[in-house]
């Protein structure tokens, strides 16, 4: 056996096992060669495929439109990568169509242009595609729903806790002092759990219309939204003596006013948990990977790395109650901000040292 | 001829139309409050129907928008469209602060706008400047009709 016929016959015993269906077909669409795969994907015999038209195996739809791509292919023949993202079907010989992905090389003889297709069956990818789009549908369907309950609940609940808060507020204003120690004291824990509740539902409210509101997305100058942020916590800031620099921060494409919020939520985090001596706060930002990431750095009581999936979650306090104030809301809605974006949040931190949190954000 | 004055509040909450009275009536001795329960009650009332012999001219109009049978809104505009219970000022006084509400009853002509606030003290400071401002400080046309209004609604 000679070189020649030696590598000619690993050739063909290569194309034989190949894992994709392969079919030659001479510059009349007449198919020449063909392997066992795509027996086996069409169902035809190789002695039925070879000398019959390609189009046998063309769904009888898009048969009379085949030609004319053939044709196409034929006067400007260039190799075609698999699945230009089109959905193709094969026709079987038992009728049943199935998905394939096509790709085509042009090979240059003596006797004209020859094509080799290059053909996978993708049945099993198609049905764990839709799989998943059902899924993510049901998901996204979901979770609408349940922001849709909690904007509702909140909404609906405000009316009747108004009448309790009210009204126990009227009942100790009008009868303390004139019933026993304990009914002053009952009286101001119902008013008390009244107002948190009011409190609760307030931030709930404000965590659900963020999905409700569309994003506005401008080119904005993130430096004026942090002098408003500012603005809006001066008063925290003169109480705290904190000292607050903010370095030449760039535009980018958000949405004003909750980028605003991530903003203030984030200072009003880092003058909220502060340590003994007073706030240092530094805003600043930096290009990364083509989005644009800010940061806020404290020199506050720190955060432990345990807490990293918790400070994020709604209504989740790391402190007991009347140390801090507030729900444990501001981060989950800076979150939500931030995803919303297409960014990411998320903090390093030493206890007794400080706080940073970073966010990314669209630049343009 | 009285010159007290008379505030119309229509409110389907006995609870809030009560809170409200006595806020009103708390910071002044010489004004009266009637209730309307409904939208057709206070029509009724303003237009001389039902048990009314003559039409009721309240100073100042506080409504509320989710009532039952006829809600604020539909009142709003009957009293706008109306040549002379237009006259009258009418304060919004709702639970709702979505912009959907707050611009139509603008659109329809409300007075001014007001969302009930969640706590006692907030709700008599702007009760209080509410009285001070349509009551005191601003000139309103004078009325014809009468302004005693016992009988409707809760009563007193």
């Amino acid at each position: 056996m000679n070189d020649v016929s030696y590598s000619n016959d690993m050739v063909l015993l290569a194309v034989e096992a190949c894992p994709n269906g392969m079919i030659m077909t001479d510059p009349n669409g007449t198919i020449v060669l063909v392997n066992a795969e795509v027996e086996r994907l069409f169902g035809y015999t190789r002695a039925e495929l070879l000398g019959s038209s390609i189009d046998m195996l063309v769904p009888p739809v898009i048969k009379a439109g085949h030609h004319e791509h053939r044709a196409r292919f034929a006067a400007q023949p260039e190799t075609r990568r698999m699945g230009a993202g089109r959905d193709l079907y094969g026709a079987r010989k038992d009728g049943a169509q199935i998905p394939i992905e096509i790709g085509l090389n042009p090979i240059r003889t003596r006797e004209g242009t020859m094509v080799l297709s290059s053909v996978v069956d993708i049945s099993e990818r198609k049905k764990v595609m839709q799989a998943l789009a059902e899924q993510r549908e049901e998901l996204q369907r979901s979770n609408a729903d349940l922001e849709q309950f909690a904007y509702v609940v909140s909404h609906d609940l405000r009316e009747p806790l108004r009448m309790v808060a009210t009204y126990s507020e009227l009942l100790a204003e009008r009868y303390e002092n004139k019933l026993d120690d304990s009914a002053d004291q009952y009286i101001h824990y119902v008013i008390d759990g009244a107002k948190r509740m009011q409190q609760l539902v307030r931030d709930l409210l404000a965590y659900s219309r963020i999905r409700s509101q569309a994003i506005v997305a401008e080119m904005i100058d993130a430096g004026a939204v942090v002098r408003i942020a500012l603005d809006n916590l001066r008063v925290a800031i003169a109480e705290s003596h904190a000292e607050v620099a903010c370095d030449p921060l760039p535009s980018i494409r958000a949405d004003e006013s909750q980028l605003g919020q991530v903003f203030q939520n984030l200072i009003g985090n880092a003058l909220k948990f502060r340590a003994e001596r007073p706030p240092r706060i530094r805003i600043g930002a930096q290009p990364r990977n083509g989005k644009c990431e800010f940061h806020v750095e404290d020199n506050g009581i720190g955060l432990e790395k345990q807490y990293e999936e918790r400070v994020f979650q709604m209504f989740q306090r790391l402190h007991e109650r009347g140390r801090y104030e507030g729900n444990g809301i501001g981060l989950a809605i800076a979150k939500k901000i931030v995803e919303r974006h297409g960014g990411r949040i998320w903090f390093e931190s030493e206890v007794g040292k400080g706080t940073t949190f970073f966010f990314t954000m669209p630049s343009a | 001829m009285s010159s007290r004055t008379h505030i119309l509040l229509v409110e389907d909450n006995p609870a809030d139309a009560d809170l409200a009275r006595d806020t009103l009536m708390r910071s002044n001795a010489n004004i009266d409050v009637s209730v309307a329960k409904d939208g057709i009650e206070a029509l009724d009332f303003l237009h001389g129907d039902g048990s009314w012999s003559k039409p009721g001219r309240p100073t100042l109009i506080v409504l509320d928008l989710n009532l039952p049978r006829k809600d604020g809104r539909q009142v709003l505009a009957v009293l706008k469209s109306h040549d002379l219970l237009r006259q009258i000022p009418v304060v919004i006084l709702s639970s709702s602060d979505s912009d959907k509400d707050i611009t139509s009853c603008y659109q329809l002509g409300a007075n001014c706008y007001i969302t009930k606030p969640e706590d006692l003290t907030s709700y008599r400071e702007i009760l209080d400047s509410l009285q001070d401002f349509w009551l005191h400080k601003v000139k309103l046309p004078r009325r014809d009709g009468h302004s005693i209004a016992s009988g409707i609604g809760y009563g007193m």
